[in-house]
């Protein structure tokens, strides 16, 4: 009798959408990132665990060159998307984060009105008629599931909303101006257990549509709404794979130690 | 389950892996219920047909392990999520060996077949026991489908039939072998397949207390009948 | 074994030094609020007297009028000319220089050394303004002026702007930027529509509270407005205004005088307390 046994799934067969090779990072004189390679299939969700301070967020960060804020902050190596290095690239950095979109771990509602909320990335980069902003608008807060909540209160205060949809406006803001990526900095850290699952069957829904790389420091999170988990430990990238496996049975001694708790 | 979790996505891997259980449970019940028939026919064909089935139902027990590890890896379930988990995985357990225990009466009926004492077999006094055992297989699964209590408790109840008979046919095998020792081949093989048929009653019962186990979260294995009715009422 | 008693002893310990000092506490409360309810009480008093329509209606009097003639008309409307005047100057500077310091330049060394410089200037006795103004402008221009009242006017105001516009901007949390430049804003839209939005009403209280505090300021307007009895439709002479009248008038040995110096107090602390509750009605609107 033959043992009946399942396909193992296999990231590399995969389209990529993000590439990064070799990539480095530095505060100053302190390395944040040591060496990271790895692809990031397009259409899924991609998850960074890790506990606090392993460089998983910062390496979100340079995806949208978030960290050219700060003078003192660099990257070295590649992050290619669709073929194109973001790091080399020539192209106004503001081309790259309307590519790029970013969601942050508070929720950050802009001083104005939820429709303003969303108008207002939208106008940076498309010149458009009052109706088509309306239904751009409309469009966009029904793919982050808000509109039936605030369809009669547009002209409202961002902040009037609760923590949960405050952050589905972010979201909503975001793929307004349509992006391909959708970065997810533990966009659920400070929401309730009822807005975090409304937020995660969100996610499941928008990989349909964009890549969603979400850095989390939840690790059933994690498992819940990820396609593939990345384990990262003190700027170091110790294991990519299928969330499944990584979850029922991980390779490296390091993630198994981690995702059961075996951790310090 | 009749209220939707949040995510759409647990909802629908729960139905999948209850919906993998329920075609394993078919592919169970038509295994079980060829092999009584083989038995009654003494057709080596449908015995080997029984006997092939094995595999597809190895498959699929895998299959579902497989699901069940993934649903908890990534979702680890609480409260009767939890337990309706636990339980797909034990009555996953019990149809296997449901499975295992036709696959037996199969095997053996062709051995049977083979050393050529068929026509000679009383077999028609196992056709009750057989007939109860292949209905409560089938209501179990269908009391599971629903998650229905009522239908569960009464088939423990006639599994304690389905016991009983057998009892009433072991002393009659005995009987006789008393009285004719040249019966002895024949009443052990009978009592081979008799045992076989009353494992399989004691699956569906096994599967009933499941049953109990997801809607109730109370254990009632190795509980009385009226212990377990008063749990649920 | 716990010693029961010696922990009860410990705890009745600890409450007497509360209750000691709460009292004490309590007791330097009163204090500082009985000499502030006197001074409104007197205010308000020696003020109501004197109001009547003319106070507002009529100009300043000549001395040696009986009580009740003439009113502060011109003094009113000089000092509102000029705190205006000095707002409309000082305010956009200030709050463009608390931009620069809280955007562009935060940390550096020309931010440091402005920051300090403004500090300096926030703290400088606003006498030692007077008498810059009075120098470069009074003395050129050999003439007072309403003008030069309101440059004086103005350099109080932008310190404290400057100041207050800074510490909003720097309340606002970064993660509220780095969202709008998420979304590809550039620097200026940032700004423009997210961060000195989301401070708004912080910064409108730092101006409020500027006029606030140059609306009694006489030390200024001594050695650059001066005073004037007549009422000016220009700025580029003496202009009436109510600090200067209020030390003239109050210093003077006329009681139609005096009795106006207190309607001109009453005034300014209706108003400086009326901004004040603006601000404070502003800056309660953005907390919630």
């Amino acid at each position: 009798m033959t043992q009946p046994t399942l396909p193992e799934p296999d990231i590399a067969a995969l389209p990529i959408k993000l590439s990064i090779q070799d990539l480095s990072f530095y505060y100053g004189k302190y390395r944040a990132l040591n060496h990271i390679s790895l692809d990031i299939p397009a259409n899924h969700v991609t998850a960074f665990i890790g506990p606090s301070g392993c460089g998983k967020s910062t390496l979100l960060r340079t995806f949208n060159r978030m960290f050219e804020l700060y003078p003192e902050q660099r990257a070295e190596g590649q992050i290619l998307l669709d073929g194109e290095d973001l790091l080399a690239s020539r192209q106004d950095v503001a081309l790259i984060r309307a590519r790029v979109g970013m969601v942050f771990q508070k929720p950050t509602p802009f001083p104005m009105s939820i429709f303003d909320n969303i108008a207002f990335g939208v106008t940076l980069f498309e010149q458009l008629s009052r109706i088509d902003m309306e239904e751009r608008v409309e469009w966009a807060l029904k793919k982050a599931a808000l509109w039936d909540e605030v369809k009669d209160k547009l002209p409202q205060s961002g902040a009037s909303l609760s923590g949960g949809q405050q952050q589905r406006l972010c979201i909503a803001r975001c793929i307004a101006i349509r992006p391909e990526i959708l970065l997810l900095d533990e966009p659920c850290s400070a929401l309730d257990p009822i807005s975090t699952g409304r937020i995660e069957e969100l996610i499941a829904e928008l990989k349909k549509d964009y890549t969603v790389i979400i850095v989390t420091h939840n690790m059933q999170q994690a498992a819940r709404v990820s396609d593939h988990t990345a384990y990262m430990y003190l700027g170091d990238l110790v294991e990519f794979g299928d969330t499944e496996q990584m979850f029922f049975k991980p390779r490296r001694r390091e993630t198994e130690d981690y995702i059961t708790g075996r951790f310090g | 389950m009749s209220e939707k979790h949040l995510s759409s996505q647990f909802d629908s891997d729960l139905t999948a892996v209850s919906t993998k259980l329920m075609e394993m449970g078919g592919l169970i019940e038509t295994q079980i219920q060829n092999a009584i028939q083989a038995l009654t026919q003494f057709s080596v064909p449908l015995a080997e047909e029984v006997i092939q089935t094995e595999d597809r139902v190895d498959m699929m027990e895998v299959a579902i392990d497989h699901a069940l590890t993934s649903i908890i890896a990534r979702r680890q379930p609480a409260a009767r999520d939890l337990r309706l988990l636990l339980s797909i995985s034990k009555i996953t357990t019990n149809l296997e060996r449901a499975g295992d225990e036709a696959n037996k009466i199969a095997k053996r009926v062709k051995s049977i077949v083979e050393g050529g004492e068929a026509r000679m077999m009383p077999i028609s006094d196992l056709r009750l026991a057989s007939s109860m055992a292949i209905t409560l297989i089938r209501r179990a699964l269908d009391a599971f489908a629903r998650l229905d209590l009522e239908a569960a408790v009464s088939i423990l109840k006639e599994d304690d039939l389905i016991d009983q008979e057998f009892k009433g046919f072991t002393r009659k095998l005995i009987t006789y072998m008393m009285e004719d020792p040249r019966t002895i081949s024949d009443s052990l093989n009978l009592l081979f397949l008799a045992k076989a048929i009353e494992r399989i009653g004691d699956h569906a019962k096994n599967i009933a207390e499941f049953i109990i186990y997801i809607v109730k979260g109370t254990d009632v294995r190795h509980s009385s009948l009226t212990h377990i009715e008063s749990v649920i009422h | 074994m716990r010693n029961e008693a010696a922990r009860r002893a410990r705890f009745l310990r600890r409450k007497w030094i509360n209750r000691v000092a709460l009292t004490l506490a309590f007791a330097a409360m009163l204090f500082g609020t009985f000499w502030l309810a006197w001074i409104l009480w007197e205010t308000l008093r020696l003020g109501f007297e004197s109001l009547s329509p003319a106070l507002i209606t009529e100009n300043t009097p000549p001395p040696n009028e009986p009580p009740g003639v003439g009113g502060l008309a011109n003094a009113i409307w000089g000092s509102l000319v000029m705190v205006g005047l000095a707002t409309f100057i000082g305010a956009p500077v200030g709050i463009l220089s608390g931009i620069y310091l809280a955007e562009y330049a935060s940390r550096g060394g020309l931010a440091m050394t402005i920051r300090f410089v403004n500090d300096l200037l926030l703290s400088a006795p606003s006498i030692i303004i007077g008498l810059f103004v009075y120098a470069v402008m009074v003395v050129h221009m050999r003439q007072f002026s309403g003008w030069a009242g309101a440059v004086a006017l103005a350099l109080i105001v932008i310190p404290v702007v400057v100041r207050t516009t800074e510490n909003m901007l720097a309340l606002i949390p970064a993660g509220l930027r780095e969202a709008a430049y998420a979304l590809g804003a550039p620097k200026w839209k940032v700004i423009i529509h997210v961060t000195l939005n989301a401070a708004r009403a912080g910064v409108l209280t730092g101006v409020l509270l500027a006029v606030a505090r140059i609306c009694g300021e006489t030390a200024p307007l001594l050695f650059t407005a001066l005073n004037n009895q007549f009422w000016t439709t220009g700025l580029s002479g003496p202009t009436a205004n109510l600090p200067v009248t209020i030390l003239q008038f109050a210093m003077s040995p006329y009681e139609s005088w005096q009795q106006l110096a207190w309607g001109g107090v009453f005034l300014i602390t209706l108003i400086v307390l009326g901004l004040n509750i603006l601000a404070r009605i502003l800056s309660r609107n953005t907390s919630s």
